[in-house]
């Protein structure tokens, strides 16, 4: 964003550096007992959602009779 | 994640990615970056919530951060049932693409091209491999350091624990400062029983493979900085002793010695990300961004102002 670029690099307790300050929210840390969803041997909850052309994809139809890999992740942007 | 797209088409495997940007953020990243994988948007973080994954560390203050899951991958079987999951404690650790192909399919297939090294004696092979992506080392990106024991028909190496005067199994993988190496994981061994001395082992007969988990941090690999250095050095320490149900070989360590790239990571197209020597998308994402904060506050412009002082606030901090 227009007013981090200031910002300096600084390593995280894991060793990581970022352009960001140590404790800035967009470093959120993950604390240990961060939930993680459903378990292992759990059916994945469907869902439906647009994909980036618009179309709306049920997720365990779309799947078919495939083996899937579903990635939760922050953001294409930043 | 885009560059193994193929890998997940062949071994018939599904990928789907999913975020809280909106479809036109998505629908440019795609295009510009050539994704391939279906890309969901999420945009009120209503699967994240249903999934239980919402970032509760940040709040509704955290103006255009709030929405963001816990990262984590899930991969499930044809029936949709999860087989595998994994979760980190950072937003920049993530495993290969091939660690998740791996976990479908329930075996490691290392790529001919892996960086590896091999050592061959008393007719016991050992080869030492990097595996995941182009074998290289990236910032936070998990990769394994694959110890594959290639033992003839009849011989066995033991895991833990061993009576005394037999030597386990043992590897390690010695690398730069920051390298992080993780827990190895191994395949399940076999319990023997010897008659004549009436002792119950462990052992691995056989193809075995170990698997180290492994990937460098800013020490050793900056999103900050350029590379420095393109090369370094890995030595994997492997110790075993190798038995036939009647005979045993001295005890003995094998060091293998391999040389992996360093690699860039790819860097989001933000002026703060961009020039420090790391990959940038051919595009710019500052409209994306004005676009996501606005979808933000636009309900609550306070939250604007809430997220300014707060950015403030911790420039203060980190300047003292």
């Amino acid at each position: 964003m227009w007013h981090i670029e200031a910002m300096k690099a600084e390593r995280d307790e894991l060793g990581f550096d970022a352009p960001a300050p140590v404790g800035h929210p967009v470093r959120a840390s993950l604390p240990a007992d961060a939930p993680t969803g459903p378990a292992i041997g759990d059916r994945l909850p469907n869902f439906s959602l647009p994909d980036a052309f618009g179309r709306v994809i049920n997720f365990h139809e779309d799947r078919g009779q495939s083996k899937a890999v579903l990635v939760f992740y922050r953001s294409a942007v930043w | 994640m885009r560059d193994a797209f193929d890998k997940f088409e062949t071994a018939g495997i599904k990928l789907y990615a999913l975020s809280y940007d909106d479809q036109e953020t998505l629908a440019e990243f795609a295009q510009k970056q050539g994704v391939q994988y279906k890309l969901l948007s999420d945009t009120n973080s209503r699967v994240i919530k249903q999934y239980g994954l919402l970032n509760e560390q940040l709040s509704k203050k955290d103006a255009f951060l709030y929405g963001i899951p816990y990262p984590g991958v899930f991969v499930c079987d044809e029936d949709g049932t999860v087989i595998s999951k994994f979760f980190h404690d950072s937003y920049k650790k993530r495993e290969s693409p091939e660690m998740l192909i791996d976990a479908a399919l329930g075996r490691i297939t290392i790529d001919e091209t892996a960086p590896r090294a091999e050592s061959s004696d008393d007719g016991i092979r050992i080869t030492a491999a990097l595996h995941g992506g182009k074998g290289s080392l990236r910032q936070g990106i998990v990769r394994q350091l694959v110890t594959t024991f290639e033992l003839p028909e009849g011989l066995h190496i033991y895991g833990e624990p061993v009576p005394q005067g037999l030597t386990a199994t043992e590897i390690k993988v010695e690398g730069p400062a920051g390298l992080v190496t993780l827990p190895m994981e191994a395949p399940s061994t076999a319990p023997l029983h010897l008659k004549t001395l009436d002792i119950d082992l462990n052992v691995w007969s056989g193809t075995v493979r170990f698997a180290t988990p492994l990937y460098p941090v800013g020490e050793l690999v900056s999103e900050c900085r350029p590379i420095d250095e393109r090369e370094v050095e890995l030595s994997v320490h492997v110790t075993f002793q190798a038995c036939t149900d009647e005979t045993c070989l001295l005890p003995q360590t094998r060091i293998l010695t391999l040389h992996v790239e360093l690699e860039e990571i790819d860097v989001p197209n933000l002026p703060i990300h961009t020039g420090h020597g790391q990959r940038e998308g051919n595009y710019d994402s500052t409209p994306a961004m004005k676009r996501l904060v606005w979808r933000k506050v636009r309900k609550n412009p306070l939250r604007l102002l809430q997220f300014i002082w707060n950015q403030k606030r911790m420039e203060r901090r980190s300047k003292r």
